[in-house]
């Protein structure tokens, strides 16, 4: 009995490690700005103003990692979207079509990456790295037939008013509830547990892991397009080189968050918000210490491979066969 | 255990948050009052982290500058955009950086709209801002100026190297367009340069236009350069972007080997792209910055002329921050900001780029020395511009 309390302990231990690692950090940051001479206050602001981007679009790719599934076309598709929202703005004027053409263009491209591997019955990482081949001949594409060089530009005076930190969190939150609810509330996030852990038990079981693949590439396609959108207003000069880090960030935070590789059943959709804040909250810890940017990736990469090694310790041994 | 734990998290993430939304709500750069009496720091924001040219300047600053002066650096990471260039800022700021150096072009009207509100010094080095920018931004308190290459100098430079050649006999050419089809100004300018001296030299058009006008035709091609006769001369093969597949390679090996070319010129990179396939006998020109591997290059006979930045010609522009920081920024007599242009050493021969390594590698007596920077700190802006048009190896070594 007390053996089995112990492994329970453990466990919580383990799965609050994330958690752990975040206030860590955020202790560690505090220690060496106090020491060094660092604005305290706009070092915050600035951790959750640069985490909220990541926040949002490695939320809803958390859909897509619980099928035990992966998409690197993730960033591209954010360039993608970000460049038509903002073609789409320059000929209306309106922040709200600008909005909605994001979204529109980035749960689109979701849509036929999952139909791709759908029809074609191919693993879906096999289908994202078409994609991204594809995505970025697209913004080239794109760039030269809006004829303004090698930028598309949406006027900052337009997009001023909203590019703020608040703004930028009441997204997040409304985004965040909204994946809180289907993810933790509903049957959509059980079904996709079920899925990622064993898909041939969930198939038995009556379930159609194709929809539920739909359904959870157009949630990453929402979260890349509200991405999309904020990059706009946060930086409203688009190239082909907009949002490049994306979707290596998202992959970070989502392993920085404790989300298992392999999907299934311990999925959290709290995951991505949690490794981006630690993820941001590294970077400006080396970049206080003046790191050069190589040792940085370094400190980063081996973070990363120690992460994903007490997540499997975690898991190895529970995993059901899949 | 559990629960304890569980608790233990709230309150810590709670505090964290309520850390995290007071500090939204804070504000101030904390700038000090008398900042020469304390190290000064400045944020260099750099496009580049790799390249021979970004490693020698972060050199200069690092291994000479603030050996001889009382400054910090702090780099940012390879910039690739505007978000992150404004990311790149944001943290300067939060490390309490008095001024910010920019390397990184991808949104520099972003860049200074984001110092001035935060009130925190801006220079651009390398470069210069467009005619429309600068007569935007040109009052700005916090924006100090630009030193660098202007574009009209990228042209010049891009039709002396092909000029150079073109004297000597040669009539066949292949090139190297850089980033043009990502429509990078600096490299159409430069192309745009060795076009113009072809159509000189051989009394023809590009595509039926002639000059400047070449860079019109380039933007709208798509940033793309074509082959073709343009009068006497045969241009016969191009190659362009940065792909770094094994067609690009086999694109750069085929028209390095073309017999149908004599010269091969390159408006950057062309140590990287087309010296490693070149056969003896033909000849390569260059626009990018002095290496022990140029030097090499030249002395091997593999690089025939050398248009190249020198990395201590970021110094007056540092000079000038520092300036400001120390509150005497340097100013035009109308109280503007200033433009300055900066150009290439030239080296035609392995002695020449040798002689010019040497000094633009020293860590201890490089091109622009201490001595002759102080003498720039709270200078005025004549003898500021003075100093910084005199950029040629002879001028600033007298």
């Amino acid at each position: 009995m007390k053996n089995r309390q112990r492994k329970i302990n453990a466990a919580g231990i383990l799965n609050a490690a994330p958690v752990i690692g975040l206030i860590l950090l955020a202790a560690v940051f505090v220690i060496i700005a106090l020491v060094k001479d660092i604005n305290l206050s706009y070092s915050f602001k600035n951790i959750v103003n640069q985490s909220i981007i990541t926040m949002v679009v490695a939320t809803g790719a958390i859909y897509i990692y619980t099928l035990g599934a992966f998409d690197i076309s993730l960033g591209a598709s954010m360039c993608v979207s970000a460049i038509v929202g903002a073609m789409a703005f320059n000929r209306t004027g309106s922040l709200a079509v600008m909005l909605a053409v994001c979204l529109g263009c980035a749960v689109l491209i979701s849509l036929i990456s999952s139909l791709l591997a759908s029809v074609f019955n191919l693993p879906v990482f096999v289908t994202t790295i078409a994609m991204l081949s594809l995505l970025n001949a697209l913004v080239m594409v794109l760039i030269r037939a809006n004829g303004t060089g090698d930028v598309v530009q949406v006027p900052a005076a337009a997009v001023r008013s909203i590019n703020n930190v608040w703004f930028r969190l009441l997204v997040l939150a409304l985004f965040m509830i909204l994946c809180v609810t289907t993810f933790n509330y509903m049957k959509l996030g059980r079904q996709e547990k079920f899925v990622g852990g064993n898909p041939l038990c969930a198939k038995l079981t009556g379930m159609n892991a194709k929809k539920l693949s739909v359904i959870g590439f157009m949630m990453a396609g929402i979260g890349v397009g509200l991405g999309a959108f904020l990059t706009i207003v946060y930086a409203p000069t688009l190239s082909r080189n907009t949002a490049g880090s994306v979707g290596m960030d998202v992959i970070i935070s989502i392993v920085f968050g404790g989300m298992p590789v392999s999907g299934g059943a311990r999925s959290r959709i709290t995951s991505a918000a949690v490794g981006a804040l630690s993820m941001t909250m590294l970077s400006q810890i080396m970049l206080v210490l003046n790191l050069d940017s190589g040792i940085s990736q370094m400190v980063k990469a081996a973070i990363f491979l120690l992460v994903v090694s007490v997540s499997m310790l975690n898991s190895r041994k529970q995993i059901l066969p899949r | 255990m559990m629960k304890s734990l569980r608790k233990f998290l709230v309150l810590q993430l709670s505090l964290m948050m309520a850390l995290c939304l007071g500090a939204c709500s804070g504000g101030g750069s904390g700038q000090a009052e008398d900042p020469s009496a304390k190290t000064v720091k400045i944020g260099v924001l750099v496009s580049d982290t790799t390249s021979a040219e970004a490693l020698a300047f972060r050199s200069y600053y690092e291994d000479y500058i603030k050996s001889v002066y009382n400054v910090e650096f702090m780099f940012s990471d390879e910039l690739k955009d505007a978000a992150a260039e404004q990311s790149a800022i944001d943290n300067f700021i939060a490390n309490n950086c008095q001024g910010i150096i920019s390397m990184a072009s991808a949104d520099r009207p972003a860049q200074i709209e984001k110092c001035e509100s935060e009130k925190i010094y801006y220079a651009v080095a390398t470069g210069t801002l467009t005619d429309e920018q600068y007569e935007t931004y040109k009052g700005y308190e916090y924006y100090v100026g630009a030193i660098g290459p202007d574009l009209s100098i990228e042209y010049q430079t891009g039709y002396d190297m092909a000029k150079y050649f073109l004297d000597q006999g040669y009539t066949k050419f292949g090139m190297f367009t850089g980033a043009s089809v990502y429509f990078t100004e600096m490299h159409i300018y430069r192309a745009a340069g060795m076009l113009a001296a072809m159509c000189d030299a051989g009394n023809g058009t590009y595509n039926g236009v002639t000059g400047m006008d070449i860079v019109g035709k380039i933007m709208a091609d798509g940033g793309e350069v074509t082959t073709g006769k343009i009068g006497s001369i045969e241009l016969n093969g191009v190659v362009s972007g940065y792909d770094f597949d094994d067609a690009w390679f086999g694109k750069l090996a085929a028209v390095a080997n073309d017999p149908e070319v004599e010269v091969l010129l390159a408006v950057g990179s062309g140590q990287v792209t087309f010296a490693g396939f070149k056969p003896e006998g033909k000849m390569l020109g260059d626009i990018d910055c002095y290496t022990a591997d140029s030097v090499g290059l030249m002395e091997a006979g593999t690089l025939n002329y050398l248009a190249g930045k020198f990395s201590a010609s970021i110094g007056p522009i540092f000079a000038a921050t520092l300036s400001a920081a120390y509150g005497k920024p340097i100013r035009t007599s109308e109280g503007n900001a200033f433009a300055l242009s900066q150009g290439y050493w030239v080296a035609k021969d392995a002695e020449t780029a040798k002689k010019y390594y040497e000094v633009d590698s020293s860590v201890t007596d490089p091109a622009y020395s201490k001595e002759q920077l102080d003498t720039l700190i709270g200078a005025s802006y004549d003898d500021f511009a003075k100093f910084v048009s005199a950029y040629s190896f002879d001028e600033i070594k007298k």
